[in-house]
């Protein structure tokens, strides 16, 4: 982490607006909230913040009508514009305001315009469709002359209803919307007893409602019914069911007339309706082009305010934070710059503070370590100045993964992908995806570069290409010796199927394979063999030589923190106990590599049984080397020594510690401030061994009398809790040594997966096509290649590429930083502009 | 009832819904946000402090300044947006269940209306004041009848509701204390058969649904008979408008049609433990609670309950009667607030 300082500001009230616009566009200062217990609301720049909230809204009305009008997205031209001073928040405010009344007033008008014409529309289709009604009735009868007769003859001619001798028959005539018919029909039909007639017919072409501008379908309706009473019933249904109602006139001759009217009057209302949406397009067009600039602008307006609220206000206002303590000088630059932005004369002080808090861990990234600082801080953010693991893990991380995904086949596809994402980052940043699955392998681009990268490598050590192995230098086995030795003629060769080769013959001792396995290796039948007692021994290997290094990385930050304690009890009885089990079986893997050769190979001891004869006190039969049996018992000892160790020596004595320092404690009130101060080393010890204070040793002398009293209440010391956590702890240890190391073992059992999946995946699909011996066997290979590269890049590159990133994830997690990383800490969260505009833009 | 119902299997169809009803009862008010609300100066401070919860930034689209009335229907909205959600998602026997709570909104509906056109207000004037999780496409037509036969005929016969309106026939007219009786009749008949439902869904929906709506009953019947005194309602008819299904039935309910006085229901009430601190907890004078705060905290507090455990639908109806209780108590504060009336602005029922 880089180390961060506890600042105290004093900003005036003129400048402190312009002060903190500049730390925001500095982004290197966190601001603590000196006022927790006051309400959000009761805060001095509430106000301020309401305001903001209300241009946001107008904007957000602005933006809304400009992709309605506009039918696009108000362009984002990637201004930044400086902070508006509170000055031009004035302006901005006016011009939001008379934009959005000149809005809602374009848009009443439109609205009231496009009433109207949605009425005429109805009114015409009802003119139009009725007439229709009519005319049948005209055909049926003949033609008569009076609306009243005519809906009579009507009515009476296709509904034989109500009464004969009462012709006063009524008819009101409406439109209603498409999906509500059908239930319309059944209550009229109930509330009337049957006594109305509903014709319906459908407008074809879909009308658009005025005021939220969606199209919605209507049916047209004539309803005929006899009597005052029914009429205000229907009416009243008619209502109930939203349906509007038209005057419709009686006669042939006066509905024409007015059809003629109101296609008139619709023309008219479309001139005018034109011409105001043009008025519209105006205003909105003109507000589009900056409505980007105006809503980044009051996001800093508005996070200004946040953060003054965070601050105690008084004569003047005190602002307290973190910043790193290299870029205090930055701050104090960007302070000025705000002073002198503001025009006053009055500069802003900003002190360095003393304070027992603990500050914000603040690791700074590039676009190549970010994505494996976020691999890290997704288990827990380090303690503050605490080692932090993700440079080991930039090389670590891709190469453990390497060792499973090895296949320099799949590991170029990854890294030209990588590589691609790399290349065009500009390009593919700019486009801002919401695509969540893109965009995580977009941020890990250099992570899987590298990991591409390592799988060649790996894949080149393994010889595995695809399944296949590269032959580049010429395999180091050859039968030439053989013939005359084991007694094999070109007819064996031709008859037998398999030939076992002896490498005391057939392997050219001279000039091993230069790089990796043989490829020879890859048509032996008992290749698996082979390569699992290679894989195998490798993950030990490298596992045990991750977590030794893990448990020396936790010497550094004892050291660090001053816990000489930590790595007598904690460190030392760690190391000896990983090396003397772990690490023998690293030496003794060597030791069998390096003194067995093709002679006495068949004589090789099981490093497995060797091991457990070791715990067993057993002899050997076959020593690897002289002593041994010495060595074992001796390494033996040590671990089972290291265990009481672990267990006892730090609780014992952090007690032996607490009662000297009570002894000496009490009753020396006046003398306290001296013998605390000669006991300063003690109390550093205690605190940091409790693992509570973390910065104790920059605490100046002053401190420590108040710290001191405060320590002894504050935390008693308590014996039994000690001892339980060093118990857990000690446990937990000596049982991961065992567990973490068959852990590793994951690095070959996923490697062998991966190897034995793409030759299945080769010899059951591209293998089809290669056998054959005729011309068809091309086509048949052409077709085949095509599931082959689908099945190589789903299930070989991604879902194995997953499987293997996910163990890689836990083996760091897990069986390394569990060795040294604490990550308890707080991640520092600066103020800064760009992570607020960032945010809100999506 | 069959598979699906009773522990692994219930998450094959309500998982995700009884996750999501989980996840929204932690975004419910706490006291302290209660504790805040109450401070609110005006209803803009209110606004503020319900940004900073759940509500997010439910008003942030409201011009200022704000009405009451824009509030309440911004809070409902989000309980009702929430609450279509579970039902889209929902399959059988959860839907059915889900329309059940709906059921309840129905009848205030109808009664609302009906009430209004009474009073000679047109229905565009009432139909924004129902609550939207009641509404069904006939409701506006109320406007078009007169008699509570014409309103089965034409209405109710094709809501869910018919079969709780049969008792309601023989009502003669619609006045005011007819209207009561249809609400309350309505409501029992819809209280009973829930608890049928219920019981019949059996497992521990049964045990913890039966428990809620045993007490709806009870309290139902309670009320009613607090009310019915000194109106021309009489005992007879009284007793038919309890519902059934509750602790009091039958001695209780028995006691109650008899009950002339406050005093009779309250000694009918001590011989139901729970329902005797209630009352003895009640009373008229300034700083006491009221008995229907009381009863209101016993719904809460069940309610509250019926999340402890897994594995069955009562956590929905509980979640739709929290989120109602807390509109209620937002709406109180808010009316306070912007009433400048502060001397019982702390009479909401805290939820935690």
């Amino acid at each position: 982490s880089e180390e961060m300082s506890r600042i105290q500001m004093f900003l005036q009230h003129d400048s402190a607006y312009a002060c903190v616009a500049e730390f925001g566009e500095l982004g290197l200062v966190e601001f603590s909230d000196l006022n927790e217990n006051v309400n959000e609301f009761q805060r001095k720049y509430i106000n301020e913040v309401r305001r903001c909230d209300e241009m946001e809204r107008k904007l957000r009305y602005i933006e809304k009508e400009c992709r309605k009008a506009l039918n696009a997205v108000p362009p984002d031209n990637g201004e930044n514009p400086d902070t508006p001073m509170p000055s031009e928040m004035f302006n901005l405010e006016l011009t939001f305001e008379k934009l959005e009344n000149e809005l809602k007033e374009v848009n009443s008008n439109k609205e009231t315009l496009m009433k109207n014409k949605l009425e005429l529309t109805e009114l015409k289709h009802i003119l139009r469709k009725t007439q229709t009604f009519f005319d049948e009735a005209h055909l049926t009868l003949g033609s008569t002359t009076g609306s009243e007769s005519s809906s009579t003859s009507l009515l009476s001619a296709e509904a034989p209803v109500g009464d004969q001798h009462a012709p006063k028959f009524g008819f009101i005539a409406g439109v209603i919307v498409r999906e509500r018919v059908p239930s319309f029909e059944r209550m009229l039909w109930r509330a009337c007893r049957g006594n109305v007639f509903l014709r319906q017919t459908e407008i074809e072409t879909p009308l658009e409602d005025p005021v939220t501008g969606d199209e919605v379908n209507k049916c047209v309706f004539i309803i005929f019914f006899q009597g005052e009473q029914l009429k205000t019933k229907v009416r009243k249904i008619c209502e109930g069911y939203k349906a509007t109602m038209y005057p419709c006139p009686d006669t042939q001759a006066e509905r024409r007339e007015m059809s003629m009217g109101v296609m008139t009057r619709i023309e008219d209302i479309q001139t005018v309706l034109s011409q105001t949406e043009e008025h519209q397009t105006r205003i909105l067009s003109n507000s589009a082009r900056n409505i980007r600039l105006w809503f980044r602008k009051v996001k800093k307006i508005k996070a200004v305010y946040h953060t003054l609220n965070l601050c105690n206000i008084q004569k003047a206002i005190i602002a307290e934070g973190w910043c790193p303590s290299a870029d205090i000088d930055r701050v104090h630059l960007a302070a000025r710059r705000g002073t002198e932005r503001s025009g006053t004369d009055i500069p802003a002080i900003i002190n360095k503070m003393d304070t027992r808090k603990i500050p914000p861990t603040y690791h700074k990234t590039n676009k190549f370590t970010h994505g494996y600082q976020a691999i890290v801080d997704a288990y827990g953010i380090a303690d503050y100045l605490e080692i932090n693991p993700a440079p080991f893990t930039l090389i670590t991380f891709p190469f453990l993964f390497a060792v499973m995904f090895g296949d320099c086949g799949h590991g170029t596809i990854m890294f030209l992908f990588a590589l691609w994402m790399v290349w065009n980052e500009k390009k593919i940043a700019a486009e801002k995806s919401t695509n969540e699955i893109w965009m995580i392998l977009f941020n890990g681009r250099y992570i899987i570069l590298l990991m591409g990268l390592f799988s060649i490598y790996t894949g080149l050590l393994y010889n595995d290409c695809f399944s296949k192995s590269l032959n580049i230098f010429g395999s180091s086995w050859s039968l030439a010796d053989t013939y005359t030795t084991m007694d094999i003629t070109n007819n064996t060769l031709a008859t037998t199927a398999t030939i076992q080769l002896n490498p005391k013959y057939t392997f050219d001792t001279g000039s091993p394979y230069p790089l990796g396995i043989d490829p020879i290796w890859n048509i032996a039948q008992n290749q698996i063999v082979f390569l699992n007692s290679y894989k195998m021994k490798l993950s030990v290997i490298l596992g045990v030589t991750q977590m030794i290094f893990g448990v020396l990385l936790s010497f550094s930050n004892h050291t660090y923190f001053k816990r000489p304690l930590n790595v007598i009890s904690e460190f030392v009885p760690q190391l000896l106990f990983l090396c003397a089990i772990m690490g023998y079986l690293v030496v003794m893997i060597f030791t069998k590599w390096l003194i067995f050769d093709s002679e006495d190979s068949a004589i090789a001891p099981s490093l497995l049984i060797t091991l457990i004869d070791m715990f067993l006190f057993k002899t050997h039969i076959l020593p690897l080397f002289s002593g041994q049996q010495v060595v074992e018992t001796l390494l033996l000892i040590v671990a089972v020594v290291c265990v009481p160790w672990m267990l006892l020596m730090k609780p014992l004595t952090l007690w032996m510690r607490n009662k000297n320092l009570l002894k000496t404690n009490q009753g020396l009130t006046v003398r306290n401030v001296r013998t605390v101060i000669h006991s300063r080393e003690e109390r550093v010890n205690i605190v940091d061994e409790d693992e509570l204070g973390v910065g104790t040793s920059d605490d100046v002398d002053g401190d420590i009398k108040g710290d001191l009293d405060e320590e002894v209440e504050d935390a008693p010391f308590e014996m039994s809790e000690v001892m339980i956590l060093s118990s857990i702890h000690t446990i937990e240890y000596c049982l991961s040594c065992i567990s973490h190391t068959a852990s590793y073992l994951r690095l070959w059992a996923l490697s062998l997966a991966h190897a034995e999946l793409s030759e299945v995946l080769w010899n059951m699909v591209l293998r089809i096509g290669l056998v054959s011996s005729t011309y068809a066997g091309s086509v048949i290979t052409f077709m085949v290649f095509v599931g082959w590269a689908g099945a190589t890049i789903i299930i070989l590159l991604i879902m194995e590429g997953l499987s293997a990133f996910l163990h890689t994830l836990r083996l760091h997690w897990v069986e390394f930083q569990s060795k040294f990383y604490h990550g308890d800490g707080r991640a520092f969260t600066p103020f800064s502009f760009s992570v607020i505009l960032d945010s809100s833009d999506d | 009832m069959g598979s699906g119902m009773s522990g692994p299997t219930f998450n094959i169809d309500n998982g995700y819904l009884e996750g999501l009803v989980r996840g929204f009862k932690n975004g419910i008010l706490t006291k302290n946000d209660y504790l805040n609300l109450v401070q609110c100066e005006t209803l803009e401070d209110l606004k503020v402090h319900l940004q900073s919860t759940d509500y997010g930034t439910f008003l942030a689209n409201e011009p200022g300044p704000l009405a009451v009335s824009v509030i309440d229907d911004k809070l409902r909205n989000k309980l009702v947006l929430e609450f279509q959600h579970l039902r889209n998602h929902s399959v059988e026997p959860l839907s059915t269940f889900l329309d059940y709570i709906t059921y309840s909104y129905m009848i205030d509906n109808i009664v609302l209306l009906i009430t209004g056109t009474l009073h000679q207000r047109s229905i565009s004037e009432l139909a924004p004041k129902c609550h939207p999780l009641g509404k069904f496409e006939q409701m506006e037509a109320i406007g078009a009848i007169s008699t509570p036969a014409e309103l089965y005929n034409t209405i109710i016969v094709d809501t869910p509701l018919a079969a709780f309106f049969l008792d309601c026939i023989f009502v003669q007219d619609l006045d005011e204390m007819n209207i009561e009786i249809i609400r309350n009749t309505l409501y029992k008949n819809y209280l009973e058969d829930f608890h049928a439902f219920c019981s019949g869904l059996g497992g521990i929906t049964a045990d913890v649904m039966c428990e809620i709506l045993a007490f709806e009953a009870d309290r139902r019947a309670i009320i009613i008979t607090i009310n019915s005194f000194g109106t021309e309602l009489t005992k007879d008819d009284r007793a038919k408008l309890f519902p059934r299904c509750g602790r009091l039935h039958p001695e209780g309910l028995a006691a109650l049609a008899r009950a002339v006085d406050y005093d009779q229901v309250r000694a009918v009430a001590d011989y139901y433990a729970e329902y005797k601190v209630l009352f003895e907890g009640a009373g008229n004078n300034p700083g006491d609670k009221t008995l229907e705060d009381k009863l209101f905290e016993h719904e809460v507090k069940l309610n509250v309950n019926s999340f402890l455990q897994q594995f069955h639908f009562g956590i929905f109806y509980s979640y739709v009667k929290l989120k109602e209780q807390e509109v209620r108590n937002v709406i109180w504060i808010s009316e306070c607030v912007a009433q400048r009336h502060r001397t019982k602005i702390d009479n909401y029922i805290p939820i935690y």
